[in-house]
C-alpha cells in the first residue's frame, strides 16, 4: 500500500513536471564566431590625414549573451602647431568579453545590445621631432627622439549590432577609455595612444563602426519562462468585503 | 511594449557619452614657463615681507625681470634652459648681491594645447653674495610651472 502511494506520488510529480515544461518556450538561438572591421577608421582619414587607425576584431559566442573577443589593430598619428609638432605610430591589441543585454526572444541571435568590457595594451613609437620655448633667455629649439613604448588601458564599451542580412551585421561601439600605464615618464608621456587615443586625458572616448560576418557554429535551445498569469481581479460586492479560506475561516479585507 | 533595456542603464550611457564627447578646443591656458619661486623673508620681521623695492636681472642681460618692484613677496626667477648655471644680481632695498643656481633640465609637456616646456632640477645650494642676503633655503628642489615655492631668500 506504501509503494502505491509512493508511486502515485512521483507520477504526479512528474505530470507536474511536464506541465511546467509544457508553459515554457524554447527559443533556438545560433551561437556564431564574429569576423568585424571597423570602417570609421579609414573613413575618418580622408578628412583628418593625420590620423590612421584600423582595427578588426574576433569574438566567439560563449552563450546566448556573453561573448569573448579579441581585437588588434593599428595607428598612425601626426599633430603639429606653433610651438611643437608630435608623431606616434604603433599596434595594440584589445581582448575581453561583450554581453548582450537583449533578452533571447528579443535579440533572436540576430540583435546585440550591450556592453563590452575589455583590456588593452598598446604599442608604440612616439617622438617630438621639434618643440620652441620662448622666455626670458631667448628662444630655445630642441626634440625628442623616438622611443618605443608600452601603455595599458581597460575599456567599457557599449553599442549595437544588428543583422542586416544573413550572417552579415553592422553597428557601433563606443569605447569609453580609462588609462592605466602610459608606459612613459610623467614629464615626456605621449600625446597619442593607437587603440586609446588622446593620452593627454587620462579618460577618453572613441567611435567605431564595424562591419560584422558572423559564422553560426552551433544552436543553443535557450528556454523563455512565461510570466506568470496575472490572478483576475473580482470586483463582486461580496468578495471585496470576504475572502474565504480553505479551513472555512473569513479573512477581512 | 515591454521594457527591453532599463531606462536608467540609457541615462547613465547617454550621459556618459555627451560628457567624454564634449571636448573643449585648442587653448592653452596653463602657465607655460617654469620660474623658480623664491620668497623673500625679512630677518627683521622674522616672516616673509616684501621689500621696499626689489631688483632683478640675470648676468650679462640687458632684460630685467623687476625693476625697483614694491610688494614682491615671492619672486619668479626664470632659469636657462639650455644652460647648467643660471646667475642673477638681485637688488633688495638698493642693496646688491649675485645668486648662481646649478640645476639639470629636462623638457616636460604640459598638455597637448600647449606644447612642452623645460622643468629643472636644483642640483647644489645656490652660491652667493652677502650683502644683503644672508641665507637661502631649498625648500623644494624641482621647479615646475605650478605655483610652489622653491627657496627661502632671507635678508
Amino acid at each position: 500500500m506504501r509503494t502505491l502511494r509512493l508511486n502515485i506520488s512521483l507520477i504526479g510529480i512528474l505530470v507536474l513536471t511536464v506541465f511546467q515544461v509544457h508553459a515554457q518556450d524554447t527559443i533556438p538561438i545560433p551561437l556564431k564566431i564574429k569576423i568585424g572591421i571597423d570602417v570609421l577608421g579609414p573613413a575618418t582619414y580622408y578628412s583628418d590625414k593625420n590620423v590612421l587607425n584600423t582595427e578588426a576584431y574576433i569574438s566567439v559566442d560563449l552563450d546566448e549573451s556573453k561573448a569573448v573577443m579579441v581585437s588588434v589593430g593599428s595607428s598612425n598619428y601626426k599633430f603639429s602647431q606653433y610651438n611643437y609638432s608630435y608623431m606616434s605610430s604603433g599596434n595594440f591589441i584589445r581582448f575581453g568579453m561583450d554581453f548582450n543585454l537583449l533578452k533571447p526572444d528579443k535579440s533572436q541571435g540576430k540583435y546585440w545590445f550591450g556592453l563590452g568590457l575589455r583590456y588593452g595594451l598598446s604599442s608604440f613609437n612616439s617622438e617630438v621631432p621639434f618643440f620652441e620655448k620662448t622666455g626670458y633667455w631667448g628662444t630655445i629649439t630642441s626634440s625628442i627622439p623616438s622611443r618605443k613604448k608600452l601603455a595599458q588601458f581597460v575599456e567599457i564599451s557599449p553599442g549595437v549590432r544588428t543583422e542586416i542580412f544573413k550572417n552579415f551585421s553592422m553597428g557601433w561601439s563606443i569605447g569609453m577609455r580609462l588609462l592605466v600605464s602610459s608606459g612613459s615618464s610623467k614629464d615626456v608621456r605621449p600625446i597619442y595612444l593607437p587603440g586609446f587615443g588622446n593620452a593627454s586625458k587620462v579618460i577618453t572616448a572613441g567611435l567605431n563602426y564595424f562591419l560584422v560576418w558572423n559564422i553560426p557554429f552551433k544552436t543553443k535551445n535557450v528556454i523563455m519562462k512565461k510570466p506568470a498569469p496575472e490572478e483576475p481581479e473580482d470586483n463582486t460586492e461580496g468578495n471585496k468585503e470576504n475572502t474565504g479560506t480553505t479551513d472555512g475561516s473569513i479573512i477581512r479585507q | 511594449m515591454r521594457k527591453v533595456v532599463p531606462r536608467s542603464l540609457i541615462s547613465v550611457l547617454s550621459g556618459l557619452i555627451i560628457i567624454l564627447f564634449s571636448c573643449v578646443q585648442g587653448s592653452c591656458f596653463d602657465e607655460t614657463e617654469s620660474y623658480l619661486k623664491a620668497s623673500l623673508y625679512s630677518n627683521s620681521f622674522s616672516k616673509v615681507v616684501a621689500p621696499d623695492s626689489l631688483s632683478l636681472y640675470g648676468l650679462n642681460r640687458d632684460s630685467i625681470i623687476y625693476n625697483k618692484t614694491a610688494e614682491v613677496t615671492l619672486a619668479l626667477i626664470p632659469l636657462n634652459d639650455t644652460a647648467q648655471t643660471s646667475t642673477f644680481v638681485i637688488k633688495i632695498d638698493g642693496i646688491t648681491d649675485t645668486i648662481e643656481f646649478r640645476y639639470s633640465s629636462y623638457p616636460h609637456l604640459i598638455s597637448k594645447e600647449c606644447g612642452y616646456t623645460y622643468y629643472h632640477h636644483l642640483d647644489s645650494d645656490p652660491i652667493f653674495t652677502k650683502h644683503i642676503i644672508s641665507e637661502v633655503i631649498i625648500d623644494n628642489a624641482t621647479v615646475t610651472n605650478l605655483k610652489i615655492e622653491n627657496i627661502t631668500i632671507k635678508y
